[in-house]
């Protein structure tokens, strides 16, 4: 009935004979031997000469890729990428990365396991097996005990391939053709999956979209916004003072900022400026001094800013011979602790900001107060 | 048995009675030189040790009877004599009750005064613990009662209604299971620590006495396999045993790391000193070798199908399961001595003692009766198991 006919199945009646009759079949070596059985029969597998399947190495090895997948992305995201320190944990905490490392192994494996088996292994798309449509296979789903040749080329010889199983006993005999391989990609089938995907992401997109609109009030998660917590500038009767807002404990730094100086003005005269004169670090000082120190010293530091008229207050003239006499540590403790009406700035600037502007000080000095020799320097 | 010559039988009975003695005496020195903390904390190591292998297999027993397994009926009468362990470890345990002043800072007078163990002190104090202890114990003698002596009675009666009341006790057992492992986990092992607690931390017990009840069934059915007993028990059996062991290596690491993370995480300073404690000094190792031992090593030698069979690789998995098991227990309770981990002659005179002790209860368990539940109708279907 087929003219490239693809299998020849030969039907046993016992389980018993179909093994009996495996060896002989394969020594006639005319094609693919496979089995068809109602349950499976213990010791078939090294009957057919089946070879172990690959598919637990490459689970294996594909576990382990997805095992660094996961360690590999996480780790630059959270340590190389975009550092956050995180309930004061380093941002390369292995620790951290384990649950996802965990998920991904079993998603690498499983997807391996499933699609493996299926499309590399298993050849698949294809619609239909030809034993599935066979006359047989009421009786292979049954009582019936199924060896088949099946054509390994377009050499295959259906006859000598029924003789051989039926010099092996078999009872019955039928000829099948070969597996309906047409491809089903077509332009037509993928055009009508495409759409079908487009149309059903429009019809779940709109809707959540008209609900949302109209339904405000369902947020789909709030937790976040209705935890019971304390914002900023609260009352709360949870502390002593009244104050949903603690001040932090006395003696705390910020990160990267080292602690302010402590001790009296004179203490810190000895201190020395870490920072050499370069062109960054005066650029540093110029930007902070302009920032923060300008409104009132005044852009050449001689006490004339454009707020001391507004507020009536004196602001230190650093032009007058008391701040040219002063050591670098001297001004670094004011700007650290204020002095006077002028606040403290150590939260404002960082520890490199707050010598730069100690050297940008002096160079004020320097030009109000330059030599010939500055000048020569400065034109070469 | 009969087929052995009686020469080596005498011979191994006869050193593992020395080792007995010798290590009886190291007992006795250590109480004296060492102090009594090292004493008892050792002295516990071996209470929990025992108690958490007999535990372990029963458990074995009782899930074999609750699922209606049939593979395992041949090797059950193995974890069925493991388990019968729990008959020495009560006297074990009995004196193991006088370190709780010594080591269980719950049990002491001065806990009264502490402001957290205060609120503990009933639950903790020495009359209390001593009586959960004894209902642990009863319960186990029950659970013995039903599940070992009603199958070696079942050996002579060939009775199957012994099938039906086990199956039908197993549900029951599982939970008194569940309540005694947990007492023991929180009070003889978390009971050291009373100001740390974990919820899971009886799990986490679990976990290590399974793989301890299975690695020991384990080996036990490869030495009797050895001396050409077990006759019908395969590959297809050990391929179970071999997959159970590597199921729970997983378990038993998904559990410890879960605890450990959640407390990393929060970082609670009353939660995190514990591992803050297994993570300083030479304990860092310890506590590294255990995650190899317990878990890597282990997962990657029986990761292959082969492996599960070969009984080579399974003997070895088997010995490094049960050595990671006593490093567990050790890991768990002698940090409460101080930061550094004590490993002398206490320690190996306890190990002489008790293991010699265990080896031989074991021996002549196995040396009489039968070494199948011949008496089980489902005998031959479990030797029919095929993969």
């Amino acid at each position: 009935m087929s003219e490239t006919s693809y299998s020849v199945l030969g039907l046993f009646d016992t389980p018993n004979a179909l093994m009996k009759a495996i060896p002989t079949v394969r020594a006639a070596k005319l094609g693919t031997v496979e089995a068809y059985t109602p349950y499976p029969i213990h010791g078939i597998d090294e009957a057919l000469g089946l070879r172990r399947s690959p598919l637990g190495g490459m689970v294996l090895v594909m576990g382990i890729l997805g095992a660094i997948t996961a360690f590999g992305a996480q780790y630059w995201i959270s340590a190389i990428d975009y550092p956050i320190v995180t309930g004061g944990k380093s941002p390369a905490s292995w620790e951290a990365f384990i649950p996802i490392m965990f998920e991904v192994t079993v998603l690498f494996a499983t997807f391996t396991a499933g699609l493996g088996m299926l499309f590399l292994l298993n050849k698949l798309p294809f619609f239909g097996h030809p034993v599935l449509s066979s006359k047989s296979i009421t009786g292979i789903t049954r009582d019936r005990y199924a060896l088949a040749i099946e054509a390994e080329s377009e050499s295959f010889d259906s006859a000598a391939a029924a003789k051989a199983l039926r010099d092996a006993g078999a009872l019955e005999i039928e000829i099948l053709p070969a597996p309906d391989r047409s491809p089903f990609l077509t332009s037509d089938f993928i055009l009508r999956t495409a759409g079908g995907i487009f149309t059903a992401c429009l019809v779940a997109g709109l809707v959540m979209f008209l609900t949302i609109k109209w339904f405000p009030l369902l947020a789909p998660m709030k937790h976040m916004q209705e935890q019971p917590r304390l914002n900023a500038q609260m009352p709360s009767t949870f502390f002593k003072d009244g104050h949903g807002m603690q001040l932090p404990v006395a003696g705390t730094v910020a990160r990267g900022h080292l602690p302010a100086a402590a001790g009296t003005q004179e203490a810190a005269a000895t201190l020395v400026n870490p920072l050499p004169r370069t062109k960054e670090v005066f650029a540093v000082g110029r930007k902070a001094y302009t920032n923060r120190c300008e409104v009132c010293h005044g852009a050449i530091g001689n006490g004339v800013g454009s707020l001391t008229a507004a507020y009536g207050g004196k602001p230190a003239n650093l032009q007058a011979q008391l701040f040219l006499d002063y050591p670098d540590g001297k001004i670094y403790w004011a700007i650290v602790n204020g002095k006077n009406a002028m606040p403290a700035h150590a939260a404002d600037l960082t520890e490199t900001q707050r010598w730069a502007v100690v050297h940008y000080v002096r160079a004020l000095q320097r030009a109000q107060n330059a030599k010939d020799e500055d000048l020569k320097v400065a034109n070469p | 048995m009969s087929q052995n010559p009686m020469s080596p039988t005498k011979n191994a009975s006869t050193v593992l009675w020395g080792a007995v003695a010798l290590g009886a005496v190291g007992v006795l020195a250590s109480y004296v030189a060492a102090g009594p903390q090292r004493f008892w904390a050792n002295w516990v190591l071996w209470f929990v040790l025992m108690f958490t292998l007999g535990l372990g297999a029963l458990f074995i027993v009782a899930l074999e009877h609750l699922v209606n397994a049939k593979w395992s009926v041949p090797i059950r009468r193995i974890p069925e004599l493991l388990a019968t362990l729990l008959l020495p470890a009560i006297p074990v345990g009995l004196i193991a009750l006088c370190a709780l002043p010594v080591l269980y800072p719950g049990s002491r007078p001065e806990a009264a005064s502490h402001p957290i163990l205060a609120g503990k002190a009933f639950w903790l104090s020495l009359p209390f613990f001593s009586v959960r202890t004894l209902i642990a114990f009863g319960l186990c003698v029950l659970g013995l009662r039903v599940l070992v002596g009603g199958s070696l009675k079942q050996d002579t009666t060939k009775d199957p209604a012994f099938n039906f009341r086990a199956r039908k006790f197993a549900p029951a057992f599982m939970a008194i299971f569940a309540l005694v492992i947990t007492l023991v986990a929180f009070d003889w092992l978390s009971g050291l620590t009373p100001e740390w607690y974990s919820d899971i931390f009886g799990v986490y017990i679990f976990a290590g006495a399974f793989l301890g009840g299975l690695a020991a069934t384990t080996l036990s059915v490869l030495y009797l396999q050895g001396q050409g007993r077990l006759e019908g028990v395969r590959g297809d059996h050990l391929y179970n045993l071999g997959a159970f062991l590597f199921a729970f290596t997983v378990f038993w690491s998904y559990i410890g790391f879960a605890q450990y993370m959640l407390m990393w995480y929060a970082n609670f300073p009353d939660e995190v000193i514990y591992y803050k404690v297994r993570l300083a000094g030479s304990w860092r190792v310890l506590t590294i070798a255990l995650a190899s031992l317990h878990f890597v090593l282990p997962f990657f030698a029986l990761v292959t199908r082969d492996s599960k069979k070969d009984p080579k690789r399974l003997r070895r998995v088997a010995y490094l399961m049960l050595g990671a098991h006593v490093l567990d227990m050790y890991w768990l309770i002698f940090p409460v001595l101080g930061a550094k981990p004590f490993f002398s002659w206490p320690e190996l005179s306890f190990a002489l003692f008790f293991l010699g002790g265990i080896l031989l209860w074991l021996r002549s368990a196995m040396e009489k009766g039968e070494d199948m539940p011949v008496g089980d109708p489902f005998l031959r279907e479990g030797l029919e198991f095929r993969l």
